[in-house]
């Protein structure tokens, strides 16, 4: 009887996703898709869908960039997949560890998709599984069921290329900058770079890393060839130029860098330099006031040492 | 039909015992209380006072400022301060003993959070009376953190200390001193992945504060104290001199550091 039923779950659960509501995709031409997540922070009132989550068709098959923030949201991503193409789905990667970027994975082991990501990226989902998942059950309460950690079974390095048949993505791991699991992919043929939270746009960058790090980074990424680049976060690619969003990025880190040294330097503690700090780039930012203060709170201490 | 049925029931079931409080928890504090002042009374204390955050921006570093209004000539000074945090898995972050060269007590520390908590202050008196006071912090996720990076490195470094006193001190007023020591102050709690256990706790356990070779305050740390423990406090220096610090690890390993205070 008990198996009766949990049979009769499955199957219908099976049927529930298919029916999921397709993500509202941005089509960039050149077989990519991407959605735009809304730039909420991530606390109560958060529907685990904030970040860019996207797609990219080859000859061969498909991948997948980011999968929000829960399975619900990833089963909308496979919806929204579905309706482009029927091709399989062979690479679902991860730019990063943040719950908003990882938790729809779930959606995705029924295609026996690889799942890719930075050589850290397995060890970091570990360490932080207890707590992501009690943190989003209590933001999310319902609609974060189903949601796991599916941990990348394809470690990158240092660089890795895909096969997609007509294109190969070239994906480039980097050292802790955003945080110490960023990873880029770039697809040469619609020379598109997909940047993950290295860069941000519109919503305020926030700190999980090393700013010191990530400012290198960025420094690197201007040299970057691509003509196009897919933020972590954004409400829009198209007419955007990514060079000046990374200048706009770089200015805003190297202002809270600065203020939070001179801080320091005068002897302010960190509960003011909270308020104090790279307060000047506040009209450019959503969410400037609750990231920005995160972000004092997350590097002053270690500022402290320098 | 059914099915349809059978869903909502296993759905809302699940969406029942997912629902995590979103607050925190009073009923903690019973059984904390418990473990740790069990069968003994306690009277409020609108003495002992808190500067928090309503909501801490970050789990791993919650700024906490603690003052009692008394000193202690007062008839019910408090000797020591409990800092417990309820809803921690270990939620004894500090105790501070007190003396009469901190004046009227007042420090500022940062301790780490696992998820919204009550913060109690207990202070003892010489006679074993128990006073409380109490704040909530709504946090997230500071307990469990992240364990990486080069472990002979971060050995080498720990131990660190760097203080300062205000200048210019003015003899006989409360001074501002901060000490900052690094350490990466394990809990015992963060995953290793090597072991697939724990990565064994590794933290500051005491630091025994002196001014010109008497004792200012000691403080025994719990690993509710956040990595790389800071501690500003007042104390009344009469005259110039040393402030000295001697710091312990859970290993027995002594870290030293002074500072001159002058005109």
């Amino acid at each position: 009887m008990f198996k009766k039923i949990l049979l009769g779950i499955t199957a219908l659960s099976i049927c529930h996703a298919a029916l999921a509501t397709p993500l509202t995709m941005e089509s960039l031409g050149n077989g990519i898709y991407v959605h735009h997540g809304v730039h909420e922070d991530m606390s109560e009132g958060y529907h685990a869908d904030i970040c860019n989550v996207s797609f990219i068709v080859g000859s061969k098959g498909i991948a997948v960039v980011d999968t929000g923030g829960s399975l619900k949201t990833g089963q909308a991503l496979h919806e929204a997949i579905r309706q482009v193409s029927n091709l399989p789905i062979l690479y679902v990667i991860n730019t990063h560890v943040h719950p908003d970027h990882i938790f729809g994975n779930a959606a995705f082991t029924q295609d026996k998709a690889t799942f890719v990501g930075h050589e850290k990226l397995a060890d970091a989902m570990e360490r932080r599984r207890d707590t992501y998942i009690r943190i989003n059950q209590q933001w999310l309460g319902e609609a974060f069921a189903g949601s796991e950690i599916v941990k990348p079974s394809l470690l990158v390095k240092s660089t890795l290329n895909l096969d997609l048949g007509d294109r190969k993505l070239l994906l480039t791991a980097y050292p802790t900058a955003h945080t110490n699991t960023d990873l880029t992919v770039f697809d040469s043929k619609s020379s598109t770079l997909w940047t993950g939270d290295l860069l941000f746009v519109e919503r305020t960058p926030s700190i999980d890393g090393d700013i010191k790090g990530w400012l290198a980074v960025i420094n690197e990424l201007k040299n970057n060839e691509a003509e196009f680049a897919i933020p972590g976060h954004s409400s829009s690619i198209k007419d955007a130029n990514w060079k000046e969003q990374l200048n706009n990025e770089e200015r805003y880190l190297w202002t809270l860098l600065n203020d939070i040294r001179a801080s320091i330097k005068k002897g302010e503690v960190m509960e003011k330099t909270m308020g104090t700090a790279a307060t000047s780039e506040r009209s450019y930012w959503q969410l400037f006031d609750i990231v920005n203060r995160r972000n004092v709170n997350n590097i002053y201490p270690s500022l402290e040492w320098e | 039909m059914f099915k349809r049925n059978l869903l909502i029931g296993c759905l809302s079931f699940v969406a029942f015992s997912n629902m995590a409080h979103a607050e925190s928890d009073p009923k903690k504090w019973p059984l904390v209380k418990e473990a740790f002042f069990a069968q003994r009374p306690m009277a409020d204390a609108p003495f002992i006072t808190f500067v928090a955050p309503r909501r801490a921006e970050s789990g791993a570093q919650v700024p906490l400022e603690i003052a009692i209004d008394q000193t202690q000539a007062d008839a019910n000074a408090i000797k020591t301060l409990y800092i417990l945090v309820d809803s921690n898995p270990i939620p004894l972050t500090a105790t501070y003993h007190l003396t009469d060269k901190l004046g009227k007590f007042k420090l500022a520390t940062r301790i780490r959070m696992e998820m919204d908590s009550y913060i109690r202050a207990v202070g003892e008196t010489a006679d074993g009376k128990l006073f409380i006071a109490s704040v909530e912090i709504r946090a997230a996720g500071g307990c469990g953190g992240t364990v990486d990076g080069d472990e002979n490195a971060i050995r080498a470094a720990a131990g660190k200390i760097k203080m300062n006193v205000e200048s210019p001190v003015k003899f006989g007023n409360a001074t501002s001193a901060t000490f900052i020591i690094k350490h990466p102050m394990r809990t015992g709690l963060q995953r290793d992945l090597v072991s697939q256990g724990f990565v064994p706790a590794f933290y500051i356990q005491k630091a025994a504060f002196t001014y010109n070779n008497e004792p200012v305050m000691n403080v025994d740390f719990g690993v509710g104290t956040s990595e790389d423990p800071y501690l500003r406090f007042n104390f009344v220096p009469s005259t110039p001199g040393v402030l000295s610090v001697k710091a312990v690890d859970n290993d027995g390993k002594e870290f030293n550091h002074q500072t001159e205070v002058k005109n």
